[in-house]
């Protein structure tokens, strides 16, 4: 339970982080998800399969603190949470890179659905082209630092 | 240690969490079904911080100007500051360019006698998220109306010292109150131009400052021009007229019987916090 708590209390201190973030990078159309990132990774580093209840609970509190239309990160955070808990077999095989694309690529989709369902009328496929790669680079960076401090980011989780 | 692959009792789990998730979002978006519990989350969250901020910054704040002895000319200041925001909204109401009530006589002997009676109550803005302002259709704000009564305020309009920013959509009786602003996408204001030639329901663009009017050039015949001006056309029944909304920033041309207006608005919400909420 404390741990459950410990995790709320650490995705809460993200989203906060990612919402002054966002406001700066938003002038360059730059969108970098993360609270989805921290949750990826989570579920990704996590040795036991995460429950879909978790995953939609979590997503649910995510809505709420970040004033999203409720069921949006909710569904995604359910879909994340089954892919990762589908390859995290396969996900050995595969190089840094490749993982460091397939979370990249995975934040770029979250950031196009948001932007289809909290900005219709004005969806940018600039945010979107320009969002891709720097999403790619962050997670690439991300990995360097496991690699180079691995032991800081088993802590963490 | 390896992980399982998701088993079949755990997939059809994931399928019914995913299905609740698809139900809820469809929900929100459709009927705003959720609406009160985010309002009462947001209460909280602006409680929640104006009280840590009163048990934490406050006071080392008042230790530091204790220890400056310059207590009395900070409150001096912070009144008078005060004193200058709600003047700055008398100003804006009994200002002879703009008339937000149907009987221009009101202000006029308003103005004669000097007897201002205008009824408002002036509010506070208290949460208004530059983030999803700059980047979402959805533009709201909240509000904290600093009056005793327990009106409900639902459709009253707000304005700020450079004129209107919205009307308040929540039905509640609290203090808090959300605020649609002109510039949300489910926003429609009925405009028309200085000649009183041209009538239009102007929507928000979901884009900072701009609300757009799309039109039948058929129809209206007149002539559009950059930097023509738009006021309010009183026409829905909730804005007063008169009141200048913004000028003509682009025409788009779609289609030869459809033009699009671009309109920049003359008001800017992160300009003030302090607000006035009109009262009928």
């Amino acid at each position: 339970m404390i741990n459950y708590l410990k995790r709320i209390l650490f995705i809460t201190f993200v989203n906060v982080i990612d919402h002054f973030v966002a406001g700066l990078f938003l002038n360059f159309f730059i969108v970098l998800p993360l609270t989805f990132l921290t949750y990826s990774l989570y579920v990704y580093r996590s040795n036991k399969n995460i429950n879909s209840s978790e995953a939609f609970l979590v997503g649910l509190y995510i809505d709420l603190i970040s004033e999203t239309y409720f069921g949006l990160n909710a569904l995604i955070f359910c879909l994340t949470t089954y892919t990762i808990n589908l390859y995290a077999n396969s996900f050995k095989l595969f190089s840094y890179l490749q993982i460091c694309l397939f979370f990249g690529i995975s934040a770029s989709a979250y950031v196009g659905f948001i932007q289809l369902v909290e900005n219709l009328y004005n969806f940018s496929y600039l945010v979107l082209l320009i969002s891709s790669p720097i999403n790619i680079l962050f997670c690439t960076l991300i990995a360097f630092i496991s690699l180079y401090f691995p032991k800081s980011l088993n802590k963490s989780f | 240690m390896a992980r399982i692959a998701p088993t079949p009792g755990q997939k059809l789990s994931y399928f019914i969490f995913l299905c609740i998730s698809v139900s809820i979002l469809y929900l929100d978006i459709t009927s705003n079904s959720f609406q009160s519990i985010k309002n009462s989350f947001k209460s909280f969250k602006v409680s929640a911080v104006y009280i840590t901020n009163e048990i934490t910054i406050e006071p080392i704040k008042s230790v530091i100007n204790l220890t400056k002895s310059k207590n009395d000319l900070i409150d001096e200041n912070k009144n008078l500051k005060d004193a200058l925001n709600v003047s700055y909204l008398n100003n804006y109401l009994i200002s002879r360019d703009n008339n937000f009530f149907k009987d221009e006589e009101i202000i006029k002997n308003a103005i004669e006698k000097k007897n201002y009676n205008f009824s408002y109550d002036i509010a506070q803005l208290r949460s208004l998220d530059p983030n999803i302002y700059k980047c979402c259709d959805r533009h709201r704000m909240h509000i904290e109306i600093l009056s005793n009564g327990e009106n409900s305020y639902k459709d009253n309009v707000v304005f700020n010292s450079s004129g209107i920013l919205g009307l308040i959509v929540d039905q509640n009786k609290n203090k808090y109150h959300e605020v649609l602003l002109l510039t949300d996408v489910s926003h429609s204001l009925p405009i028309k131009s200085g000649s009183n030639q041209f009538f239009c329901n102007a929507k928000g663009s979901g884009r900072l400052d701009i609300i757009v009017c799309s039109y039948n050039p058929l129809l209206w015949k007149e002539e559009m021009s950059i930097n023509k001006e738009f006021y309010t056309s009183g026409l829905g029944g909730i804005y007063p007229k008169n009141i200048k909304v913004g000028f003509l920033k682009e025409i788009v041309i779609e289609e030869t019987t459809i033009v699009r207006l671009e309109i920049k608005l003359t008001t800017n919400p992160l300009e003030d916090s302090v607000l006035g909420v009109i009262k009928y």
